[in-house]
């Protein structure tokens, strides 16, 4: 494990972060909190010549609520911020608690939501949750900004509609109509394991009925995917043990796992049954907390 | 000092904990000398195939590369632990046996020079077929891996006792099961580092191990040196488990590559060579035929054990043998049958891991047990107390147990986890379990055939008798070793604890001793700083006998006293019978210096002749035997498989704890090591042989968020055959934890899981099987 030669900028803004990732083309690759792509060099995945760091960059380390817009969290917000922000604990606590079960605190130190969205592995713990509460992402390059919904960033494993030059800048959890959240991460010891499986619900109640639900599935698929049938299959409907128990029945046809050394495909399809009940009955009853 | 010792038995400080703590404390990675090189080990990218050709041209015009060394540049001896099986050589010749096995080093004036250079060397192979289980290695037409293992069968074992056929035929009930056990690794804390430089003819060498003696034995022979041209200093040691205690090509390459350049040269393993090159735990598949009576009375135990020894043998041969040889200790019957067969295969190579070859069998067997007990309608703890062993039995394959109190155990540890209210009276989800071990305290033989002490040690006071330095070579691989030492010579000689120092696993400094495996420091280090202590103490009491002068009108004695009528404790020289007439241990020490010079005290260990006669009875063979239970309470996810260890209560019979918060630390450690193998840990491999898993977030050992309670107990037990009535901890506490806690996800779920780990998914599966089965 050897870590190869390489330059590293640590520009002050995003303009001169686009600047650079434009000049030096495929050569450079954007670097935040680095505990992705450092390890995916010391394995020769990587073999970047240049990092650009969003080190520097205060704008993106904030979290804030903008009235209108929703909740703002910057890409280079870590997960500890998530985990201690009070914004969210009173908002979102979901996320907060999502972000309390990745990695170990070191990782959690270092490692941002830009990062988390970036890579791209199918079992990253946030997007689930994120794109549960219907988030869109901020995307900055040379030519301007777009915004787009956090569900479409995603083309495949390691894959995101970025272009070379652009970046992520925030993620907007808008106002919402949901009335609870939650995400549940099944790994296979209790700290310090990937997500064998990863479930985020997000339900709007109304009178002991769901009016709309989303359910976005992690790790069984290759990007994060909402289980769009079992949403439909909940709408309107009276909530019952049965009813959550289907709405895991029909999720689990909705995802198209790998056999891997951490799991099968055939548990992994049962384990999405379980924990789409599971992480509904949370929403449901818990709220966002 | 009414109390009987002033040392042994109580909570003392570590020796090493403020270096520790604070990080001052050097491992062999934190030494630096003045022009060290770098080096790495060349490894093999192949689980099987010839070399064809090595290129090392483009790497050798890298600025900085001081020395590339192969096959080539090295003795082609062949080494191993036992003669009949050194197997393994200093780099590969002709054929690499499995990915990652050594093909040469190379050394530079810094790591990412070596990195580079490694980049740059050009190994042409030609791929072999390989093989990667026993049933593959021993196949019809498999590819050899060596010649002198036909069909790859590399250790046979077949130890018969008694008539387990005319047993079987008078049975009431017999039962058999199979189980399978799993490749892991120690999961050490500090990855292998050594260090060696050269002064005139002799090398110095700083390495991370488990022996200073082995290592130094073992270098002499491989590099056709003299033991004394070799100095071995172990620093502090993060851990060691059975993983440090092999020679390794980092510590024949550092030697190597010192003597071509004339410089320090530093090598050490990353995480993932760790996994390839660290030895760890066999796989096992495991079969048990067991015949009782009405009563639940063991008559004869079958036990076939096939195994997968990786690449070499090395210690490994002391595993397949450990696999069988220590079942008789726990349980008493008559009949038994172990036969054994270890293959080698083209995975890194196996070798001793805490409970050395035990754990798994442990887990087979108690699970077995367990199912048995069932069968008959007997409580599991129940049955374990009706087959245990007692103190003064002897085994059929010929050990004999001085102290052994594994019923007590039984009953303590049932007692403690209120068994009776929860066996079979627990919330669905929820079990309990029992599992016993237990290990030797130490082994009873030298690794290699020899007639040396197996411990010596030696005390040294100051000429003023203010202080005084115990030397062994016993290492303290973070077991506490320096500590209950410094504790049984600080009593020995009556003497201050605070006031010993020690000093330890160097060879040049300190004094002979086998180090730190088979759970041995505590008796056998321990009988021989004891008894330096108390040759101390006798020189001290003969001087003191001169000195003291009692009164005639004291009333109670006149005239000379004799040396046997005065004692030592705490640094005070005392009239037994009227303890005011005193003097203190430094006063006499000072006389004692000026009359003779230096006092120093010697001690000497020697287990004397043990076992039986038969083929591979050295193993196994101890002066005393640790025995222990635990029961573990778990909950299962009935959706997800998911094992929970809600509580454990271990109960260790080790004699007489010397330290007993050390002890515990022990106790905790072994049941992390064992949960983690129970539950989560397995080496993985892909289809060709190459390593999945090296890594902690892929190979899973239990974090602290894991771990239950564990609730430590001792049993009030004397060994008459241990320093101060103690046995063994270290080792014998890993093994029971398997069994448990597979027996209590039994209990939970009625299911069992006849492989190791219990991975959510297995217990899934097993749960859904037996649904299914009781659907039709
Ligand atoms: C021991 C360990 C445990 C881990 N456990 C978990 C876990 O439990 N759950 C989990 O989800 N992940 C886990 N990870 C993976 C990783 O730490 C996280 O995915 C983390 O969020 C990555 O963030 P980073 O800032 O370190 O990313 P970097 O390594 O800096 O970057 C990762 C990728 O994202 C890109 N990127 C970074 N910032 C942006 C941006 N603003 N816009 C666009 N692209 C960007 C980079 O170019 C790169 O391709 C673990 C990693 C380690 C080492």
């Amino acid at each position: 494990m050897y870590l190869p030669n390489f330059e590293y900028f640590q520009p002050d803004s995003i303009e001169e972060t686009c600047q650079l990732l434009s000049q030096f083309g495929s050569k450079a690759k954007l670097f935040a909190g680095g505990t992705d792509v450092i390890i995916k060099m010391k394995k020769e995945l990587l073999s970047p010549e240049i990092l650009v760091s969003i080190e520097k960059i205060d704008q993106l380390k904030k979290i804030e609520y903008v009235p209108g817009k929703g909740v703002v969290i910057g890409s280079g917000v870590t997960h500890n911020d998530l985990v201690y922000s009070e914004l969210l604990h009173e908002k979102y606590l979901s996320i907060s608690e999502a972000a309390r079960q990745m990695a170990n605190n070191q990782v959690r130190n270092l490692g941002t939501v830009g990062g988390n969205i970036g890579s791209a592995v199918p079992s990253a713990d946030l997007p689930p949750i994120l794109i549960a509460l219907g988030a869109t992402v901020k995307i900055t390059g040379v030519k301007g900004d777009r915004t787009m919904d956090l569900e479409d960033v995603f083309i495949g494993p390691g894959k995101t509609v970025l272009a070379q030059d652009e970046i992520i800048t925030e993620v907007v959890i808008p106002d919402q109509k949901m009335t609870g959240s939650n995400y549940i991460k099944f790994g296979l010891r209790a700290s310090g394991a990937l997500a064998v499986v990863g479930v985020a619900a997000a339900v709007q109640v109304e009178n002991n009925a769901i009016k709309e639900a989303r359910i976005v599935l992690g790790a069984v698929s290759p990007t994060p995917v909402r289980a769009k049938k079992a949403e439909e299959f909940l709408k309107d409907k009276k909530i019952s043990d049965e009813l959550l128990a289907g709405a895991g029945v029909i999720a689990s046809g909705e995802c198209v796992p790998i056999t891997d050394i951490r799991a099968s495909a055939e548990y992994r399809k049962d384990m999405v049954r379980v924990f789409t009940r599971r992480a509904l009955r949370k929403a449901i009853d818990e709220g966002h907390a | 000092m009414s109390e009987k010792h002033s040392y042994v038995g109580k909570n003392l400080q570590r020796t090493d904990v403020l270096d520790k703590v604070t990080g001052r404390g050097k491992f062999t990675a934190d030494l630096k000398f003045s022009n060290m090189l770098y080096g790495k080990l060349i490894y093999s990218t192949h689980a099987h195939a010839r070399i064809l050709n090595i290129d090392t041209s483009e790497a050798e015009k890298l600025p900085g590369i001081k020395a590339i060394i192969t096959a080539k540049d090295v003795p082609s001896i062949r080494y191993g632990l036992s003669p009949a099986r050194y197997d393994e050589n200093i780099f590969c010749i002709d054929t690499v046996k499995f990915y990652g096995d050594k093909i040469g080093a190379v050394c530079a004036i810094d790591e990412d020079t070596v990195y580079e250079a490694l980049k740059l060397i050009k190994v042409e192979y030609e791929a072999l077929p390989a093989v990667f289980t026993p049933a593959e290695a021993a196949a019809e037409g498999a590819p050899q891996i060596f010649e002198e293992y036909p069909r790859n069968l590399n250790t046979e074992i077949h130890q018969h006792f008694g008539d387990c056929d005319k047993a079987q035929e008078e049975a009431y009930y017999v039962r058999t099961d199979r189980f399978q056990g799993q490749r892991t690794i120690h999961g050490v804390i500090e990855p292998h580092c050594t260090i060696a430089y050269w002064e005139g003819k002799r090398v110095i060498v700083h390495a991370a191990h488990q022996s200073v003696h082995y290592l130094q034995h073992h270098l002499a022979r491989i590099l056709g040196m003299k033991e004394g041209d070799i100095r071995v200093i172990t620093p502090y040691v993060g851990g060691g488990f059975g993983g440090k205690l092999d020679v390794s090509g980092l510590d024949i390459s550092a030697i190597i590559l010192s003597k071509i350049t004339g410089q320090p040269v530093k090598m050490a393993y990353d995480l993932e060579e760790v996994w390839l090159n660290g030895r760890g735990r066999h796989g096992m598949d495991m079969e048990y035929t067991t015949g009782v009576t009405k009563e639940g009375k063991i008559l004869f135990v079958k036990n076939e054990i096939v195994i997968d020894g990786g690449a070499y043998t090395g210690l490994g041969i002391a595993s397949a043998y450990y696999a069988g040889a220590l079942l008789t200790v726990l349980y008493n019957f008559d009949n038994y049958k172990f036969d054994a067969y270890r293959y080698v295969t083209n995975l890194p190579p196996c070798g001793a891991q805490r409970g050395h070859g035990q754990p798994h069998p442990r887990y087979a067997f108690e699970s077995h047990l367990d199912h048995i007990a069932e069968d008959l309608g007997i409580d599991p703890i129940e049955i374990r107390i009706i087959n245990a062993r007692k103190s003064g039995d002897v085994t059929p394959n010929g050990y004999e147990l001085k102290s052994y109190f594994l019923k007590e155990a039984n009953e303590l540890a049932r007692d403690a986890s209120g068994w009776k209210d929860k066996k079979g009276k627990m919330a669905k989800g929820r079990g309990i379990g029992v599992g016993n071990g237990g290990f030797v305290s130490g082994a009873g033989f030298c690794q290699y055939r020899t007639d040396l002490p197996h411990s010596i040690a030696m005390i040294k006071v100051y000429d003023d008798g203010s202080h005084a330095i115990v030397y062994t070579n016993a290492v303290d691989i973070g077991q506490g070793s320096d500590t209950v030492l410094r504790q049984m010579a600080a009593e020995g000689m009556g003497y201050p604890y605070d006031d010993i120092s020690i000093v330890s696993h160097d060879t040049d400094l300190a004094t002979l001793d086998f180090g730190a495996y088979a759970s041995r420091q505590t008796l056998m280090a321990g009988w021989a700083v004891k008894r330096a202590g108390e040759d101390v103490k006798r020189k001290i009491l003969e001087m003191a006998a001169e000195m003291i002068k009692v009164k005639e009108d004291g009333g109670y004695r006149s005239g000379k006293l004799m040396p046997e009528e005065l004692d030592c404790r705490e640094g005070i020289v005392f009239m037994k019978q009227e303890p005011a007439v005193k003097i203190t241990f430094a006063e006499v020490a000072r006389a004692y210096f000026v009359k003779n010079g230096l006092l120093i005290g010697r001690g000497y260990y020697h287990p004397g002749k043990l076992g039986g006669q038969h083929k591979g009875a050295a193993v196994g063979t101890s002066p005393a035997y640790s025995s222990a239970t635990q029961v573990s309470e778990v909950t299962v996810d009935e959706e997800t498989g998911m094992v929970k260890v809600l509580n454990t209560w271990d109960v260790h019979d080790s004699g007489v704890a010397i330290n007993p918060n050390l002890l515990h630390g022990q106790v905790h450690g072994a049941f992390a090591m064992g949960i983690g193998e129970t539950l989560w840990e397995k080496v993985m491999f892909d289809e060709k042989g190459k390593l999945l898993n090296g890594n902690y977030a892929e190979y899973r050992l239990p974090t602290a968020l894991d771990m239950p309670p564990v609730h430590s107990m001792i049993l009030d037990t004397f060994e008459p055959n241990g320093p101060y009535g103690a046995k063994e901890v270290g080792e014998g506490a890993t093994t029971p934890t398997l069994g448990c806690v597979a027996n209590a996800v039994y209990d939970a779920t009625g299911a069992r899981v006849s492989s190791l780990p219990l991975t959510p998914e297995k217990v899934w599966r097993a749960m859904k099987e037996k649904r299914e089965r009781e659907e039709k």
